[in-house]
């Protein structure tokens, strides 16, 4: 393959044709935030920043690219923790945040039309006040739902809603050939070939651009109720949960936590969490539209939970005690960085009822291999956040028990009928794994669908499934 | 007693009327209304009812006060030690302007231990009496003590409106007298006038300054308010004075007290910067760790507290827990300064509920300017020199 | 140790806006919740009954629906509640509630420390608080931000002053009025609430207190009157300055100045 140009003055004077100079960022403009992603170790400097306002400038911008041979990397708000959004082959970085409009409220149809760059927290904020609800909610707030769509990401409220893909109507996207086009749309079915808007999802930027979304709509419920459940053990907790999914109770959340991240997240906020009579809680959140139809819903959840050990049922009621809790679970990323040097993440998804199986083998690898790992996480939907701590150890140390331990956990994993990742993705950093733990033949099938999209490969090069 | 008579008659869509309520007092059963007791006698039902539904019927007629018995305007004076805390200079001021309205003096209430040489002062700042209650047993502040010299005062003085700081001090003492003369204290006001017949016009905040309410005490003496630091202007000082300072004296078994002071200790320097007032933010603007020192600086010729943006952080320059954000600290100061602070989303949710808000970039475009009341652009290593320069030589931090 | 905790319910939310035409106060919801404030104060409380032993009450004055909070106590650690309602204490202002509530403490029993909130989310005076001591004849101290000890006959306690902590032992009975943050307030307990949910409360109404003269209570009781209710005005500024280093350093330090940073 020849290797890709790297963009000059010549190429910034003819970009600046179709785009602003003052929206590019060019060598020395190219802040350090570009560099990297949330978590990424390395850095790669993009040669080009290029932020664009409009799929015309998209377009325009990725068949300048493709005529010139040169990478290109879509970007959102850069809060990802695989790497999906770094310019490995420098190139072109394009940036969608300011692409951050509302389009469309389609009431009738219950769907929203909006541009890629628009945040998580604006999205929520601009629906939720007109009385809407769009059920997806990672916990990284400032990112944007191009990001998300491109990761498929699932958040707090899959047990109940479903990830990100149960939300998307329709897409328009950009080819690496600059041709626009629509996937899917308003309509609520579709049976009409291969779903290639499902095919765009979650392709981490690989196949195509997202240039718009169709987003569809859920009636905003009136109330929502946590409850945070003491348990003596986190097995205990997490042994609840089988039994509270097979209750037909329907939790929009169902997390799992530990003391020592609380314990992390209460120095890191400078707050006290509301209880600490225990090691291990589960926090279900519950919606409704009155208090007394929740109190209906999780009256059985609470007798499940007595059963199962733990101490009491704590009542999050108002926005206040609810907000006491979820800001401490929202912080636990940052709280448990900034307890260590370094750290890396996995984030693999198992069966429910395989939790706690890989729970267990996380505490007793720390032993095994003399590492930190902390972890929290989706319960209701298996998802797993655990974080390896670099803390003490040099690079060379660091970088031998890094590869260990995941490789020893993603085998594990593996063995329990589980994914590589539940919602962050492959990007960079995970490929061989997910190399590891798919078939041969499947890998090459995601290969040809990135040929067939791509055949220059100028689009996010070195990512998910390619060497 | 005063109460609301409903006439069910005359109601001709009761659902309507008991939706006026704003308290929801009103029910509505069968197309007749009752009146819970959730009703706060606000008469809204009277005002914007159908006519003649909801009656308002006072049997007995409170006789009025005397008000001319009642003359001048006083102002607690707040201090530690004999040193006078700033909202008294301010409250003088006010008062002198409203008894000036009226016709009529400002006096100065003055309660401690060994406070004496300090009351001089005061008459600098326009009261036309200051009367000093000096005792040994008032050295510290103790809430039944000092009620008691309060209550002598009144007795004694008989002033028509009474000023207080709304400090921690004021904030306790206030409530205590205004009980012991079953009279009305209004909360920090931040608007007061007077009219002719010497009623204190209060307006006040409430609801989280959601509304503004317009409070009079028409029947009641003294009439008692309390004003928070900084909202009224401290006047001039001024070099000849008229006034004069009188002893309070009090007998000795009034100043026994429930409560011992077992000791005082110096708050700790180090704050956080959840609870600070002022907060100066340095943004990536800053180009080495070095140059925060300069961020710093400005912070504390200003009395406030450095944070900064989460890259500051991740290069491990600022300590976490100074990280204002989405994933961080949630801070609501009076005063923020941003210096070369971009203003991502996450960060601006972190601190968009400050006061005031004055950001310094040197990029005319940065989407901080969106959320600031005072958006300059200039680079900070420029002006923040410049701006310390001046504090340092231009006054002093309140 | 017997121990009293003032509670009140508030609106839901503070978003209350004003009719500009009618004057009217529109409020969003019909939502209520125990004043926040109010959480610390009950937190205080049983924390003290844990450590200390005796019993925590709960007291407040409102419609009859405000029972609602007393119930909530229960939940968190309180043994008992009196609710304090009649039409004829509608209106009161501060003073009329300070006498109203204080005259309900009285007809509850005897107590050795009553505790308050530092203020409520919709009055947002601070004063009932001190001004119920008064009505009691007891010391009290507010702004409390940390409890060191209890003795026999005393309690030990940290007052935050703006300049310094005060150390202050004060006897009982006395009241004590808590600051945010003293402690987190701990949620409601499911087990509790079960266990609560059919407990008795007292019901006081104006028959029940001792000053049987009506023209002290509610709006008759009630020295302040709100002659008018109307919208802030915003004064919200967004201005844009350029200039060289020296006019903009000027700039900034008189509007620091103007708004009181600086003297």
């Amino acid at each position: 393959m020849k290797p890709y140009k790297q963009v000059d003055e010549k190429d910034l004077n003819n970009i600046a044709e179709f785009i602003d100079r003052d929206r590019l960022l060019w060598a020395k403009e190219v802040n350090e935030e570009y560099s990297h992603d949330e978590l990424s170790a390395g850095q790669y400097y993009p040669d080009i920043v290029a932020r664009v306002v409009s799929t015309e400038e998209v377009a325009k911008l990725m068949r300048y690219a493709s005529q010139n041979n040169i990478a290109i990397t879509p970007r959102g708000a850069g809060t990802g923790l695989v790497g999906a959004s770094v310019a490995i082959e420098h190139g072109i970085m394009l940036d969608t945040t300011l692409m951050n409009h509302f389009l469309e409220l389609d009431e009738q149809n219950l769907t929203l039309t909006l541009e890629p760059g628009v945040l998580l927290m604006e999205l929520a904020d601009y629906v939720e006040k007109r009385g809407y609800f769009y059920p997806p909610d990672p916990g990284e707030k400032s990112a944007t739902i191009g990001g998300n769509i491109s990761t498929n990401a699932g958040g707090m409220r899959a047990v109940k809603f479903g990830v990100t893909r149960d939300y998307i109507r329709g897409l328009e996207i950009v080819l690496a050939d600059g041709t626009v086009m629509t996937v899917g749309g308003k309509a609520v079915k579709n049976s009409s070939g291969y779903d290639l808007k499902d095919v765009i999802i979650g392709s981490e930027g690989t196949l195509a651009v997202i240039t718009k979304a169709i987003l569809k709509l859920l009636p905003l419920p009136q109330k929502t109720v946590s409850l945070l459940v003491p348990f003596p053990t986190l097995a205990q907790a997490i042994g609840a949960v089988p039994p509270i999914i097979k209750s037909k109770a329907i939790p929009t959340a169902i997390e799992f936590m530990e003391r020592e991240v609380i314990i992390d997240a209460e120095e890191y906020l400078g707050r006290k969490f509301p209880d600490n009579q225990a090691d291990a809680y589960l926090l279900l959140k519950f919606d409704g539209n009155t208090l007394e139809e929740i109190a209906s819903y999780y009256d059985g959840v609470a007798q499940i939970c007595l059963e199962q050990g733990a101490a009491d049922i704590l009542i999050a009621d108002t926005e206040e005690r609810a907000e006491a809790i979820w800001k401490a679970r929202g912080a636990f990323l940052e709280a448990i960085k900034s307890s260590t040097t370094m750290m890396d993440e996995v984030d693999v998804v198992v069966p429910r009822s395989m939790v706690n199986d890989f729970v267990e083998y996380i505490h007793d690898l720390q032993k095994e291999i003399g590492v930190r790992i902390k972890c929290f996480g989706h319960a209701g939907d298996g998802n797993l956040h655990a974080y390896i701590l670099k803390d003490q150890l040099n690079d060379e140390q660091w970088q031998k028990v890094l590869k260990a331990t995941m490789e020893k956990m993603y085998t594990k994993a593996r063995s329990l009928k589980g994914n590589v990742s539940g919602e962050h993705g492959i990007g960079y950093a995970k490929k061989e794994y997910l190399k590891e733990s798919m078939p041969d033949k499947a890998i090459a099938i995601m290969q040809g669908i990135k040929q067939v999209f791509d055949p220059l490969n100028i689009l996010n090069p070195h990512k998910v499934c390619q060497d | 007693m005063a109460k609301l008579v409903v006439h069910q008659e005359k109601i001709t869509d009761a659902k309507a009327l008991a939706a006026l309520c704003p308290f929801g007092a009103m029910q509505e059963k069968d197309g007749k209304i009752t009146i819970t007791a959730g009703c706060r006698m606000c008469r809204i039902c009277v005002k914007k009812g159908p006519k003649g539904a909801v009656e308002y019927v006072e049997d007995k007629k409170v006789p009025a006060i005397d008000k001319t018995k009642w003359r001048g305007i006083a102002v607690y004076v707040d201090h530690v030690d004999g040193a006078v805390h700033p909202v008294t200079y301010e409250l003088l001021g006010k008062a002198k302007e409203l008894a000036a309205k009226i016709h009529q003096p400002v006096y100065a209430l003055f309660i401690g231990s060994n406070i004496e040489h300090a009351a001089e002062e005061l008459l600098h700042y326009g009261a036309d009496k200051v009367y000093v209650c000096d005792k040994p047993e008032l050295e510290y502040f103790k809430i039944e003590a000092y009620t008691s010299v309060f209550e002598e005062f009144i007795n004694k003085v008989k002033p028509s409106a009474i000023l207080v700081g709304a400090t921690s001090v004021g904030r306790q003492l206030a409530p205590r007298t205004a009980a012991r003369f079953n009279t009305g204290l209004t909360a920090d006001c931040t608007i007061l006038d007077i009219k002719e017949n010497t009623d204190l016009v209060q307006i006040r905040p409430a609801f989280g300054g959601n509304i503004m309410a317009e409070i009079l005490t028409p029947n009641n003496r003294p009439q008692m308010a309390t004003v928070r630091y900084k909202v009224m202007d401290a006047p001039k000082w001024i070099d000849s004075v008229s006034g004069q300072i009188e002893k309070l004296e009090i007998a000795e078994e009034k100043l026994k007290a429930n409560i011992e002071v077992l000791g005082i200790t110096q708050k700790p320097k180090e704050k956080t910067i959840d609870a600070a007032d002022v907060i100066v933010v340095a943004g990536r603007g800053v180009k080495k760790r070095q140059d925060l020192k300069l961020i710093e600086d400005l912070a504390k010729s200003l009395g406030g507290e450095l944070a900064s943006t989460r890259p500051l952080v991740e290069a491990g320059w600022v300590d976490p827990k100074r990280q204002i954000g989405l994933s961080g600290r949630t801070v609501r100061p009076k005063l923020i300064i941003t210096c070369g602070v971009s203003g991502s989303v996450q960060f601006v949710a972190g601190m968009n509920h400050a006061e005031t808000i004055i950001a310094i970039n040197s990029d005319p475009k940065a989407a901080i300017f969106k959320t600031a009341n005072y958006a300059i652009t200039a680079d900070i290593y420029d002006i923040i020199p410049e701006l310390i320069q001046k504090i340092k030589t231009g006054g002093t931090i309140l | 140790m017997k121990i009293l905790v003032c509670i009140k319910q508030v609106p839901g939310t503070n978003k209350v806006e004003v009719d500009e035409k009618t004057g009217v106060l529109k409020r969003n919801g019909a939502d209520s919740k125990m004043n926040p404030y109010d959480l610390y104060a009950l937190e205080t409380g049983v924390r003290l009954k844990e450590k200390y032993g005796g019993t925590v009450s709960v007291i407040t004055m409102g419609p009859p629906q405000a029972k609602a909070v007393l119930y909530e106590a229960f939940s968190m650690g309180a043994d008992e509640g009196a609710l304090i309602t009649d039409r004829k204490f509608g209106g009161a202002d501060v003073l009329a509630t300070s006498r109203t509530l204080s005259q309900g403490i009285k007809r509850f029993g005897d107590f050795d420390i009553i505790l308050c909130g530092l203020q409520t989310t919709d009055g947002d005076t601070a004063q009932v608080g001190p001004e119920v001591a008064e009505q009691l004849k007891i010391p009290s101290v507010c702004n409390v931000q940390r409890i060191e000890k209890v003795e026999k006959d005393n309690i030990i306690v940290d007052m935050d002053m703006p300049q310094d902590i005060e150390r202050i032992k004060i006897y009982f009975p006395c009241l004590l009025t808590v600051q945010k943050d003293i402690y987190q307030p701990r949620l409601p307990s499911y087990l509790k609430q079960k266990e609560t949910s059919k407990k008795d409360i007292d019901v006081f109404t104006f028959s029940d207190m001792e000053d049987q003269d009506e023209n002290k209570y509610g709006l008759n009781g009630s020295p302040t009157h709100v002659q008018r209710i109307f919208p802030p005005v915003s004064d919200k500024v967004q201005q844009h300055w350029q200039g060289t280093t020296e006019e903009l350093a000027v700039k900034i330090y008189e509007t620091l100045k103007e708004k009181k940073f600086i003297a």
